[in-house]
């Protein structure tokens, strides 16, 4: 279709309109993370420019400076009217739970579905589609109607507010995707690659590891950011399992409290918190619409 | 007629053929084990739960054989958030659907440049739920918020009235962060299968003289029907269980306004009152597979 130059040039205009409102709250955010104080709460309009950018909400998240000595810093009065303690912003270990479980998690569903996913692109069996469909149907389950027993049951067992709980039920509800996005994978390799090296002698489970596995790599790969992303970003099942253990999502709503929203330290936070995701994500950006459909749609 | 086997003889002490890796089960159960312990026996609990009660005296739980589902129906705040979570799906899956398919419409082309719009719009998606939750609510701050401040400068509402004290905004505002973080769920989807149209059909299309937006509702649309349903379901089941935006932005407020069924789940949960609150989410539950179910066959969704 041809079409006209004041056209196209509408087009574009267009397009990067949309995309703009698209990133406004995201730039907002990352804006308001090096606001002070007076420059988030000003009541008297949105301020873009005309502040002095700061640091500190920063450095009271992710490097754990008393909120206390910054206030020293900016004279002595300051200080005196900043109340609380500031050990309850400090996010370090906030940053290094999420990182641990995301990763546990990670490498515990690949483990899981990486089996699963081979056999069920690979091997014919009765029941197999009622096997996939309740994979599948494990995706669809509210957490809020599995959290509340296992709560009873991680008390039991101890698992409660542990690592360990949480990894296993943050890879419970990737596995589904996990699942069905490998087997996507694995279905694009052809049979003949694996016949032939059974007709060379490779048992089967050498024809997996050494033969298949190592072509399904790329698919491999975007598999563990999706649920890697999936456990970093996770709030509903954090909330309810962990008290003293707390995931970045869960600890940025803490800072809301009943006296005062910490809108510095939240935001600080928060940039910080997207910032591994959007690299992860745009890494993985080829195979990414096929994760996002359980592996139903290939580009 | 015996065919001599060139098979390798299985020696005496081989394992079962069941536990060999020729046979499925070896690959399936550590999964099977996995999906059974931390999916099948929660959810049989929670079965279990919804058919007990409390007793304040004893703190054990007695039978009580349908009480908690009775006294679910006889709720009328489980309907008043069954009714909101319904109008929230609908409304949010109608827009990003919508907004979705222009957004895919409009990006998609060749031309230099587009392909970095097509990942910025990836962006959104990945960030934490709880913190999209956070960004409307500092946006829209009845005193400070950006997005408050213009919509008071174009007179759409009165500063008297800020977004979150109001029902009817107060919804209007967790859904502007639903469609925000997901809208692009749909462009990509719509992206890819816009990509994977033939080229065929759309030239005689052309040559035939039909304009472009026949072409769309004769052609583009139904071509891409599959593709819209595989993310109309997957959206769809996300929406009808959303929890994370409603305790952030509104906490089932103002008054139980914006109360949606997993939400009011939560929150008898936290009353302590599990048997009921473990009933509130089997009706989620129910009410998903029942759907989806039902969506699937109609419309012959595959994985």
């Amino acid at each position: 279709m041809e079409s006209s130059r004041a056209q196209t040039i509408a087009r574009d205009v267009l397009a990067i309109l949309v995309v703009a409102i698209f990133m406004f709250p995201i730039a907002w955010w990352a804006l308001s993370s090096i606001k002070p104080y007076s420059a988030i709460f000003d009541r008297s309009g949105p301020v873009y420019t005309g502040f002095t950018p700061t640091p500190d909400n920063y450095r009271v998240t992710l490097l754990g400076v008393s909120r206390v000595d910054i206030g020293m810093e900016q004279g002595g009065e300051a200080a005196g009217v900043i109340k609380g303690g500031a050990s309850s912003y400090d996010s370090r270990q906030s940053l290094l739970d999420s990182a641990i479980i995301a990763v546990g998690s990670t490498a515990l569903t690949l483990l899981l579905a990486t089996l699963a996913a081979y056999c069920l692109s690979r091997m014919q069996f009765s029941g197999q589609q009622s096997f996939l469909f309740w994979i599948l149907s494990q995706r669809f389950m509210p957490p809020i109607a599995i959290v509340i027993p296992i709560v009873f049951m991680f008390r039991d067992l101890g698992l409660r507010d542990t690592y360990t709980g949480l990894i296993l039920v943050h890879s419970l509800i990737n596995l589904p995707l996990a699942v069905l996005l490998l087997k996507s994978f694995f279905d694009d390799v052809p049979r003949e690659v694996d016949e032939a090296a059974l007709i060379d002698g490779a048992t089967r489970w050498q024809t997996f590891r050494r033969v298949v596995l190592p072509m399904v790599k790329g698919g491999i790969a975007a598999t563990a950011v999706l649920c890697f992303i999936f456990s970093w970003t996770e709030f509903l099942l954090s909330l309810f399992l962990t008290t003293s253990i707390r995931t970045v999502p869960v600890k940025i709503s803490t800072f809301v409290t009943s006296t005062a929203t910490e809108w510095g330290y939240i935001t600080a936070l928060g940039t910080s918190a997207i910032i591994p995701s959007f690299i992860f994500i745009l890494l993985v950006q080829r195979h990414l619409v096929r994760g996002l459909t359980l592996g139903s749609l290939k580009e | 007629m015996s065919t001599p086997t060139v098979t390798r003889e299985t020696p005496r002490w081989a394992l079962p053929r069941f536990m060999t890796a020729e046979h499925p089960f070896p690959w399936l159960a550590p999964i099977t084990v996995m999906l059974l312990v931390f999916g099948i026996y929660p959810l049989a609990y929670s079965v279990w739960l919804s058919f007990h009660k409390r007793n304040v005296v004893s703190r054990q739980l007695d039978f009580a054989g349908l009480h908690q589902w009775t006294r679910a129906f006889s709720d009328a705040r489980m309907w008043h958030s069954l009714e909101t979570t319904l109008i929230y799906t609908f409304v949010a899956l109608a827009v990003q659907l919508a907004l979705g398919i222009l957004i895919a419409l409009l990006l998609d082309t060749d031309r230099k440049g587009y392909g970095v719009l097509r990942a910025l719009m990836t962006l959104p998606l990945v960030v934490p739920p709880a913190v999209t939750g956070m960004m409307f609510l500092l946006m829209q701050d009845g005193s400070f918020g950006v997005l408050s401040f213009y919509l008071y400068a174009l007179d759409l509402i009165s500063p008297a009235q800020p977004i979150l004290t109001q029902p009817g905004t107060a919804l209007a505002a967790i859904l502007l962060a639903d469609i925000w973080q997901w809208t692009p769920f749909m462009v990509l989807i719509i992206l890819a299968g816009l990509r994977a149209l033939p080229k065929e059909p759309f030239e005689a299309a052309a040559i035939d003289g039909a304009t472009g937006i026949q072409t769309f509702w004769r052609l583009t649309l139904p071509m891409l029907r599959k593709v819209i349903a595989v993310a109309v379901l997957i959206r769809g089941v996300d929406l009808f269980r959303i929890y994370d935006y409603v305790y952030i932005i509104t906490a089932g407020g103002p008054g139980t306004a914006t109360e949606t069924l997993s939400f009011y789940a939560g929150r008898i949960y936290f009353t302590g009152d599990f048997p009921y609150a473990a009933t509130l989410s089997l009706i989620v539950l129910v009410v998903l597979i029942v759907v989806s179910n039902v969506f699937v066959r109609l419309f012959k969704v595959r994985f």
